[in-house]
C-alpha cells in the first residue's frame, strides 16, 4: 500500500530521511576512523574477520553515498542491509572462534568498556538493523521519498558529499595499509608483510 | 585475496561518487561475494570443518540422588 502526502510533508519528510541516513554514514565513518587509529597509533594490526568487519562497514556506507549521489531509494537500503547481514555473520562467527580462550585463540586487540571489537560489531549491527526497520516501519510505505533527490537540500548535500568524500578516501587508506601488512597473500597480525 | 577485495570495494565507492550507479552495484555484489569465499576459507579448518568444538557443551552425568 503506498501512500501520498502533502508536497510540504513530503519535502519535511525527505528532509528527516536524509538527516537520518547522514548520522548513520557519520556514525559508521567514525567507527572506521577509530579502527585505523587503533591499528596505526597502537599498532594493533586487524585480523582477517575484522578487515572482513570493515569490508561490510564500508558496504554499508556505499548505499548510503547511492543515496546522496542519486537519490534516496530502497534499493539502495537493500544494498546496506545485505552488508550489515554480511557484518553480522561475520563478527558474531569472530566472536564465537575466540569466545573460549585457547592456544591460538583469543580477542586481540584493546576492549572499549571491557568489550572487544567483534562484540562491538554484533553490538553496531543490531542498532543499525534496528534504525532500518524503524525507517522502513515509518517511511515503507512511501513511494513519493525518491523522487526527492538530495540536492533539494543543499546544505545536507553538503554535508552528506563531504562525508561520503570522507568515507572513500578512508576505504583508499585501507587498500593501502592492506598491502602494506597482506601484500597480495594471507594476512596476519605479526607485522606489515611488505615492511619486514 | 584481501587486497583484491578491498581493491574492488575502493573501485566500488568511486564508482558510486561518480555516478556510474550500475557499475558501483556489481562491483559491490562482486566485492561481497569474494568477501565471503574468503570469509568461509578462513573460518574453514580442516580438523574440525565448520564446527566449533570449543563452545560444545555437555551434560555432566550425576548419580540421581545428588540430582535431588
Amino acid at each position: 500500500m503506498s501512500r501520498h502526502h502533502s508536497a510540504e510533508l513530503e519535502s519535511d519528510l525527505a528532509f528527516g530521511n536524509y538527516v537520518y541516513q547522514l548520522l548513520i554514514l557519520l556514525t559508521f565513518a567514525a567507527i572506521l576512523t577509530a579502527a585505523l587509529a587503533f591499528q596505526f597509533g597502537d599498532g594493533e594490526l586487524p585480523c582477517p574477520l575484522c578487515l572482513l568487519q570493515r569490508v561490510a562497514m564500508f558496504g554499508i556506507c556505499f548505499g548510503i553515498i547511492l543515496d546522496f549521489r542519486n537519490g534516496f531509494s530502497y534499493r539502495n537500503v537493500g544494498l546496506s542491509l545485505l552488508c550489515a547481514i554480511f557484518l553480522l555473520i561475520v563478527s558474531v562467527r569472530q566472536t564465537l572462534l575466540d569466545i573460549y580462550p585457547r592456544e591460538g585463540h583469543a580477542y586481540i586487540g584493546s576492549a572499549v568498556f571491557g568489550i572487544h571489537m567483534p562484540v562491538w560489531s554484533i553490538i553496531i549491527t543490531l542498532f543499525l538493523l534496528m534504525a532500518y526497520a524503524v525507517q522502513l516501519c515509518v517511511l515503507g510505505g512511501d513511494m513519493d521519498l525518491p523522487k526527492i533527490p538530495a540536492g533539494a537540500f543543499p546544505i545536507l548535500k553538503r554535508i552528506g558529499s563531504a562525508a561520503s568524500l570522507y568515507v572513500i578516501a578512508l576505504a583508499a587508506v585501507n587498500l593501502v595499509a592492506v598491502l602494506l601488512q597482506c601484500g597480495i597473500g594471507q594476512c596476519h597480525t605479526m607485522g606489515y608483510a611488505l615492511l619486514q | 585475496m584481501m587486497l583484491l577485495i578491498f581493491a574492488v570495494l575502493v573501485a566500488a565507492l568511486a564508482l558510486a561518487w561518480f555516478d556510474r550507479e550500475r557499475l558501483a552495484i556489481a562491483a559491490l555484489i562482486l566485492c561481497l561475494v569474494l568477501s565471503a569465499g574468503l570469509f568461509l576459507w578462513e573460518v574453514y579448518s580442516p580438523k574440525y570443518g565448520f564446527a566449533m568444538p570449543w563452545i560444545t557443551v555437555e551434560r555432566t552425568l550425576l548419580p540421581l540422588a545428588a540430582e535431588g
